[in-house]
Parts: structure tokens; C-alpha cells; sequence
């Protein structure tokens, strides 16, 4: 046995520990089996072994000598590395349908890059715990390694996960100026859409499943189980999406309203007054209520955030409604006629 | 894809979707071979396809769990027949080699039997002669289900310690079993010194 093999498969046994482990890097543990074809042969070794192990369980225990003193076993609890591949077999009888995996050219390159990048990769056995950034009333700037900054609004929510801080989950509105980077693909995950980039500057809102994405540089990717296929949004377009109806459109945006939350403005075409109220409350901190009748009704126009409740009153104005209740505990209603 | 459902195992198909490029090239490092790795990615497609689960945390690692496990069944599989057919090999053929098609019915593979008891000696021993830590943390890990997070806290040292204990375990029990030709002739064929002989159980001990 020569020490580069050792060597090898005690990284293999370390990988194979490590997978046990929710925190498991397995962006790292690609690059290693990609930077050496024995990596993969070590590690199969070293977990079959494991296995080989664990099918003899019921022998060895009841040789084991109580090393252990008197614990009581978390079963239940820690089975850490669970065997189970998936749960369950295929399909109650539900027809299965092949999808077209995407062709091979497309990851060879990347399997290149990828070899030439594990040269200078260092075994990192944990990823690194996500991030989470909360905001309240004020927006935060957030500064990626790269040099990418997002800027988080207020009463917004954004997790940032992956070696390469590129997968992120936002509740509530970010504006994302992303650098180009051509081995990284950004996600964000949004009120159940995926928006994937590669360098480009726009704006997400999301709260619940209702999601509006406005480009002003660049172009992402937008996925949805509940949309046909992909959209792609270029600089100057926007897409408002209505998870719980599963629809999705599209449409011009000015680049000087993307975004345009950060200098106390949010500007509308053709919205929907639920989607203007739940701004409000993320922006401005108003506090409305809008009975289900009026949820629907359509609002253009640009709203000044300033203090909330004059934001709140320029729209009832605007709107035709009356703005009842009190400070705190506003409420947007019909005026009887 | 098309329908406007969010069930649970319509989520994870699109996860997979999403995450295809990244499992498709780690599934590549880890088979050897792209063919292969689309081979795993259409049983996981299948896979989650028909499965409804239980909410699920961290749905990105769930599915590369999922993909190591696949890539490690078959594995596994390769390895069982090998070792059927070098058993029979080794019994019926007297010491000269058979196409296993060519010999009789083996029926009850009281061979195999055999095979599996020295298995299990070997790693009795083998578990035996590791260092005390090492060996305490193993049989914690394995044979009382417990998590490195408890088993740091039961034995008052660090997780990364623990890693490392169960590292060392793990390496010294594939040592054990390589030693014994438990991966086969094309394993043995990595690790430079031990191939060339024909690698054979142990005998009796």
C-alpha cells in the first residue's frame, strides 16, 4: 500500500463520514472524485465496507463488548447516514414518462473546468452554514464574496446558501446586482419560482406565491413546476406571477422603476390592490386591511413611500377608496354612495 | 411539469430539474462514465416521479443523497456476484478456473454462507484492534444509531474529532476486508502492492 493510496482513502473515509452529515459539501465532494478517477474507486471501497458492516450488525453487537458504559440509544433520532436511497418504489400505478435528459456536451466543459478548478480546491468537508439575513424597517446591503451586492428590503427575508453563495431563497423584495461569473449559476428561490442568472442586475418581490421579477440588465431564467417552460426575462421586461392561480405574465417595466423602492418610490401598472398593500406594509410599515372585494381592484400610478400612511392615503385617493380604522389598524374601504 | 399542483413529489421532480447539471456532473465523477450517471439520473427521475414524502429540509442534498446511494446500490450488486462467482469458483473448481455458466447448479449457496461468516470475522477483528476512541466511537455510530453530534457530546470531545475517529474506523475496516479480497481483483488492481495474486477469502481461523 503506498502512501499516495493512503492517502487517498482516508480522504475517501472522510468524504464517506462526512456524507453522513446534513452539512455534507457535495459541490467539494464533486470536485475530488472529478480530480482523480481513484478517488471514486476509494470511496465505493470505503462505504461498501461500511455497508459490509452494517449487514453484519446483528453478529457483531452481540459480541460487542459494552464499551459504550450505559447509553441509553437516540434510535429514533440520529440515524445520521440514512441508508435509505429512496423511499418508497415508483409510482402507485401512475404512468411514468421518460423526460429527455439534457445532452452531453453540455457538462463535459464544465467537467473540464471543474478538473482544472480542483487542483486549487482543499478538501472542505462542510459547507458552510447558510446565512440568513432578516431586515425590518430598514434595507439592508449585503456584499457577496464575489464582489455581487444585493440589497435586502425591509421586513424581508433572504437565506444564502452553497460554497459559492449561489443559492439563495428570498421572502419579501431584494434588488441583485450580480457579477458575471461563467461557472456559477445563481439561484433564487421565490414564492415557488426559480430565477436563475449569470451576471445581470434585477429586482425580486415576493410574498407568498405571488412573485414579480423586473430586469434592468442582463437576462435571468425563470422556472416554475407550474409554468410550461422556462421564461427567459431580458433588461426591460418584467414578469408578475400568481403561484396559488398558476399564471404568469409578462410585460414592459422602465428600468427606473426596478428597483426604485430604494429611493422611496414603488411604481405599478395595471396591479392588483393586494400586491400595492402588501408593499405598503413591507416599505412603508402601513398596517392595511383590504376586504376580499376589493383585493382584485387594479392600481397604476407611482406611489412616495415617505412616512406610510400619506403613501396609504395618496392610494385611497387615487383609488376612490376611503381609508378607514385607525393608525396601526388601517382599513381600505368601498365609500358607500 | 405542467400542472399547476405543488405536491411534494411534483416539487422534488422540479428540484431535480433544477439541480440536473450539478447531479448529472457529480453523478459522472462518481460512476466514471456519463453513460452510467444518466443511467442513475433516469431511475431518479422515476424515483421521485412516484414518491409522495414528508417534507423535506434541504431538498438539494436530499437529491445527492439520494444519487450516492443509487451510484452505491449498484456497487454493492457488482460486488455480491462478483463474489458469488469466486466462491463457486473456488469450491467447485478445485483451483482451476470455470466460466461460472459451465459448472453444475450450486443450489443452496452453503458457500456463500460460508463467505459471509468470515466476513464477519474479519471485521470482528478487525473492529478489535482498533484504537480505543476509534472503536468506541464506531460502535456507537453503527451499533447504537447514534449521531456525531451525540456521540461528541458523549465521549466530551469535538465533532471534528469524532469524524476522525469514525474515518480511521472506516478506513481500517476496508483495509480489513480488501485484505481478504472482499472488492475483487479489479479493486485490488488500484492499490498498487496487492494486486497481482488472485485475492482469496482467508481460511478458517
Amino acid at each position: 500500500m503506498t502512501s499516495v493510496n493512503d492517502q487517498i482513502l482516508a480522504e475517501a473515509a472522510r468524504w464517506h463520514i462526512a456524507s453522513g452529515d446534513d452539512a455534507m459539501d457535495w459541490d467539494a465532494f464533486t470536485i475530488w472524485l472529478e480530480a482523480d478517477p481513484r478517488h471514486s474507486a476509494a470511496y465505493d471501497e470505503v462505504a461498501l465496507a461500511d455497508g459490509v458492516l452494517q449487514e453484519h450488525r446483528a453478529t457483531l453487537q452481540d459480541s460487542a463488548p459494552d464499551t459504550a458504559g450505559k447509553v441509553v440509544p437516540l434510535t429514533a433520532v440520529n440515524d445520521a447516514l440514512s441508508r435509505d436511497t429512496a423511499p418508497g418504489p415508483a409510482g402507485g400505478g401512475a404512468e411514468i414518462v421518460r423526460p429527455a435528459f439534457g445532452k452531453r456536451t453540455r457538462w463535459a466543459g464544465m467537467a473540464i473546468a471543474a478538473t482544472l478548478a480542483a487542483v486549487l480546491a482543499v478538501p472542505q468537508f462542510m459547507a458552510p452554514a447558510a446565512q440568513v439575513y432578516e431586515t425590518t424597517a430598514v434595507s439592508r446591503k449585503i456584499a457577496l464574496e464575489d464582489g455581487s451586492t444585493i440589497v435586502l428590503a425591509p421586513r424581508s427575508n433572504l437565506t444564502v446558501e452553497g460554497r459559492h453563495q449561489d443559492h439563495m431563497a428570498l421572502s419579501g423584495g431584494a434588488l441583485f446586482d450580480i457579477r458575471h461569473d461563467p461557472d456559477r449559476q445563481l439561484t433564487i428561490t421565490a414564492g415557488g419560482l426559480d430565477i436563475s442568472d449569470i451576471g445581470t442586475r434585477f429586482d425580486v418581490q415576493a410574498q407568498d406565491k405571488l412573485v414579480r421579477v423586473g430586469v434592468v440588465e442582463g437576462k435571468v431564467e425563470v422556472r416554475s413546476g407550474s409554468l410550461a417552460a422556462p421564461v427567459q426575462l431580458v433588461a426591460g421586461k418584467g414578469l408578475s406571477f400568481d403561484g396559488r392561480a398558476g399564471t404568469a405574465s409578462v410585460a414592459a417595466v422602465r428600468s427606473e422603476d426596478v428597483g426604485a423602492w430604494q429611493k422611496g418610490r414603488l411604481s405599478y401598472d395595471n396591479a392588483p390592490l393586494a400586491l400595492v398593500v402588501t408593499d405598503l406594509r413591507r416599505y412603508a410599515g402601513a398596517e392595511v386591511a383590504v376586504p376580499d372585494a376589493l383585493s382584485d381592484r387594479r392600481f397604476s400610478g407611482t406611489l412616495v413611500i415617505g412616512d406610510g400612511d400619506t403613501a396609504l392615503r395618496d392610494l385611497a385617493q387615487v383609488m376612490g377608496l376611503r381609508l378607514g380604522g385607525r393608525a396601526g389598524a388601517w382599513r381600505l374601504e368601498q365609500p358607500a354612495r | 411539469m405542467e400542472s399547476g399542483e405543488y405536491g411534494d413529489a411534483n416539487g422534488l421532480v422540479r428540484l431535480l430539474d433544477v439541480h440536473r447539471p450539478e447531479l448529472m456532473r457529480f453523478l459522472t465523477a462518481r460512476c466514471g462514465s456519463a453513460d452510467d450517471a444518466e443511467d442513475v439520473l433516469q431511475e431518479m427521475w422515476i424515483k421521485v416521479s412516484g414518491q409522495a414524502t414528508g417534507p423535506i429540509t434541504n431538498g438539494r442534498a436530499y437529491l445527492f443523497r439520494m444519487a450516492n446511494n443509487l451510484v452505491l446500490d449498484r456497487a454493492r450488486g457488482r460486488r455480491r456476484s462478483m463474489q458469488r462467482e469466486r466462491v463457486w469458483l473456488e469450491v467447485e473448481g478445485g483451483g482451476v478456473a470455470h466460466m461460472p455458466e459451465d459448472r453444475a447448479d450450486p443450489g443452496e449457496p452453503a458457500d456463500e454462507i460460508l463467505a459471509r461468516e468470515q466476513e464477519a470475522e474479519v471485521l470482528r477483528d478487525a473492529i478489535a484492534s482498533l484504537p480505543e476512541g476509534a472503536q468506541r466511537a464506531l460502535r456507537l455510530y453503527r451499533f447504537e444509531d447514534i449521531g456525531q453530534k451525540e456521540i461528541a457530546e458523549i465521549m466530551g470531545i469535538s465533532r471534528s474529532g469524532v469524524e476522525k475517529h469514525l474515518a480511521l474506523a472506516m478506513k481500517r475496516l476496508r483495509q480489513a476486508l480488501a485484505d481478504c479480497g472482499a472488492f475483487g481483483a479489479v479493486a485490488s488492481e488500484e492499490h498498487g502492492e496487492q494486486g497481482g495474486g488472485k485475492p482469496r477469502m482467508e481460511q478458517g481461523r
